[in-house]
């Protein structure tokens, strides 16, 4: 009973990927013809390559990659430092301070838009990367500060004694005690973060102007049109945005149920 | 872990730090920005304006980028304020957008150029409308802040081979329209095209309801000439008809949720007879109705168009020499008649098209400009209009609302904004 239902939901969930995939396949005028469910007679790879140079695909995957990344490493780099210091250095008011972080995290994007604009704007960051990148390592490391805090603050005292007993300083204690001992949960911060950056679509629209600085997310919105679209180029550039988001979390799925089980364990 | 951390940030800020490109020193660069699809009439022919500018500039690089509607749409202001505006783009026409960023004083003042260079000889009558705005940012005076290059005007698409084998003449007349589609139904097809969640339905509407308006009844809705009565005659007439269509069948209850795309995918896969649309079909019906013939003929009395999107000019931009050029590049015959030959309605008309279905469309422009026939569109009095009609429309489509409520409903954001332009 429980396998059906899990098949079921699968299919259900596979459902939209399918016809994404069957109508990135096919020629325009078969689309036209057959409609979007009606399964394609060939593998048409037109639609596919054309998107592929309209937008120069492989510099947008490049700049996804570079802001994601980066984002992903220094959000982990941040939340750690600022963990260390609410969750086992349990600084005063620290509750307070999460709450704020965590109402950070909770406002809505498109409130923080015109100010991130402004900002961006009058230091000369708008429409860089490193403009974006710093926004969303911000973002990114106040739900990651949230996270970390409540696993430190049940990190082992003993650990941490006998660190101090050793004569270990705090900052080495944090080197060599603390961050190997929660890799695993940093391993699947970093995942995260990388998959939701890579995700982002309104920030990066407003922030990334020009075509050579666009994410792919940004990228695939060039198909929409004012009044027409093109079903099976959209299809085919959809279909192009998600496979390196799902080839990155296949690489580290592992990394994923070590630091969930990890996480679950304490 | 922690340096081989530290080793990838470094790398990937390198990446950052090292894609940024130096300029050529002494080259001037045109940046040019518009969202027509490389296949389109405006971007084919667009391409060939950049191709002739270049011929004519040798020392100047033209650096196209394509965008995305909603990018420029969500964007513009933010990206006009800032120094990384473009010399020159397509913008959408109309209170809300062209107008909104003239009134900021962001756009530039284009009228001594648009004199000096005889630009209101070519676009002329309604055709200004759009590129005039005041200093409330409302359209039909003042000063040019834009350029059209194009038009578009909503009118009935229409199977010739379904007429013919129905025995049905082409209706040229509301009435032979309505009795047109009562033989459609008479014989089980649904003959209008539509779709609830996007513009058509909310088109339709107006469409009808233009069939009872005026020239002053249009202006005092668009430009807000006088008072908006949303429960007068023609208005009403526009929910009621509407409601009524529905009811007898012409079009579909399920169209609701239809999105425009499968408003045109019924009809070229000739499931539904008639469409009534704008323009900016009338390429992809070219290139993919395959199996039945089919013509364009005018909606009578007013219709739903304009002139099309303009080029502007942002107050921040570097090269306005340049972008002035290119504008008159794009208004010349070469340029306006490879955008006729792509399927575009040219605002310059120069001869007439080789092929029947463009000279149809071209002429019907010519006929509708002359007759002084174009009524904008229902959605561009007030911002965020276009949804407030979208969901008013679907009630009436399922007749969870009378049209009444209907007219009600869009008459408060329509005078909410009134308010908000100061009339």
């Amino acid at each position: 009973m429980v396998l059906w239902s899990l098949v079921l939901l699968a299919v259900l969930m596979l459902v939209p990927f399918v016809i994404v995939a069957m109508n990135a396949v096919k020629s325009p005028a078969e689309y036209a013809t057959g409609g979007p469910i009606k399964p394609p007679h060939g593998i048409d790879l037109h639609g596919i390559v054309d998107f592929w140079q309209r937008v120069d695909f492989g510099g947008k995957l490049l700049n996804s990659v570079v802001i994601s990344g980066s984002v992903a490493v220094l959000a982990v780099v941040v939340s750690v430092l600022n963990a260390y210091a609410l969750g086992i250095g349990r600084v005063r008011g620290r509750t307070w301070i999460l709450v704020v972080f965590l109402v950070a995290n909770t406002v809505p994007q498109e409130a923080l838009v015109y100010p991130l604009y402004y900002l961006a704007n009058q230091t000369g960051l708008y429409d860089t990367r490193l403009g974006v990148i710093l926004v969303f390592t911000i973002i990114q490391g106040a739900f990651g500060t949230y996270l970390l805090s409540s696993t430190f603050v049940a990190f082992p005292p003993e650990l941490l004694e006998a660190a101090r007993i050793d004569g270990a300083g705090k900052l080495q204690t944090l080197l060599r005690i603390v961050v190997p001992v929660s890799r695993p949960t940093l391993g699947m911060l970093m995942v995260f973060f990388f998959i939701w950056t890579w995700n982002e679509f309104f920030l990066p629209l407003v922030l990334l102007i020009s075509n050579e600085n666009q994410t792919v997310t940004v990228a695939l919105g060039v198909l929409q049109g004012q009044r027409m679209m093109d079903a099976t180029m959209t299809s085919a550039s959809a279909l192009l945005g998600v496979i390196p988001a799902i080839a990155f979390f296949l690489v580290f799925q592992r990394t994923l149920t070590r630091g969930i089980t990890a996480g679950a364990v304490k | 872990m922690l340096y081989r951390v530290l080793a990838i940030v470094a790398v990937l800020l390198l990446a950052v730090g090292g894609c940024s490109s130096g300029q050529g020193a002494g080259q001037r660069t045109l940046k040019l920005w518009h969202y027509e699809g490389p296949d389109s009439a405006m971007g084919a022919a667009w391409a060939l304006a950049v191709k002739q500018f270049e011929a004519a500039h040798p020392d100047v690089k033209v650096v196209l980028e394509e965008k995305g509607f909603e990018q420029i749409r969500k964007t513009a202001p933010m990206v006009l304020n800032s120094k990384d505006a473009p010399d020159v783009l397509e913008y959408d026409k109309g209170n809300a957008t062209s107008g909104l960023l003239a009134r900021q004083g962001l756009l530039t003042d284009l009228t001594d150029e648009v004199t000096r260079r005889g630009w209101d000889k070519l676009v002329t009558g309604e055709s200004q409308t759009t590129a005039r705005y005041d200093d409330k940012g409302v359209m039909g005076s003042g000063r040019w802040y834009g350029v059209p290059n194009y038009a578009e005007y909503v009118s009935i698409y229409y199977n010739k081979d379904q007429f013919a084998k129905y025995g049905i003449a082409v209706p040229t007349t509301l009435d032979q329209l309505t009795a047109a589609m009562d033989k459609f139904v008479a014989a089980g097809i649904t003959p209008l095209a539509s779709a609830g969640q996007e513009y058509p339905a909310q088109q339709l509407m107006y469409e009808l309801a233009l069939t009872k308006a005026s020239r002053d009844w249009v202006d005092r809705y668009q430009r807000y000439t006088g008072k908006v009565d949303f429960h007068d005659a023609a208005w009403t007439y526009g929910a009621t008809t509407f409601a009524d269509w529905v009811h007898k069948g012409y079009l579909s209850k399920d169209s609701v949720g239809a999105k425009a795309e499968d408003m045109g995918l019924s009809f070229i896969q000739g499931r539904s007879p008639i469409m009534v649309t704008g323009s900016w079909w009338f390429g992809r019906l070219v290139k993919d109705v395959k199996d039945f013939q089919w013509g364009s003929v005018l909606w009578p009395g007013l219709t739903a168009g304009s002139a099309g999107n303009m080029w502007v000019v942002p107050k921040g931009s570097k090269n306005k020499d340049l972008a002035y050029d290119f504008i008159a590049i794009t208004m010349s015959p070469p340029v306006q008649d490879a955008l006729r030959d792509a399927g575009g309605v040219p605002l310059v008309r120069n001869g007439s098209a080789s092929d029947p279905k463009a000279k149809e469309v071209t002429d019907n422009f010519g006929v509708l400009s002359t007759q002084d026939r174009l009524a904008f569109y229902p959605d561009w009095p007030a911002p965020g209009y276009y949804d407030e009609l979208v969901s008013a429309v679907q009630k009436l489509t399922t007749g969870t609302a009378t049209p009444s409520q209907v007219l009600d409903e869009i008459a408060k954001p329509y005078q909410e904004n009134l308010a908000n332009v100061g009339r």
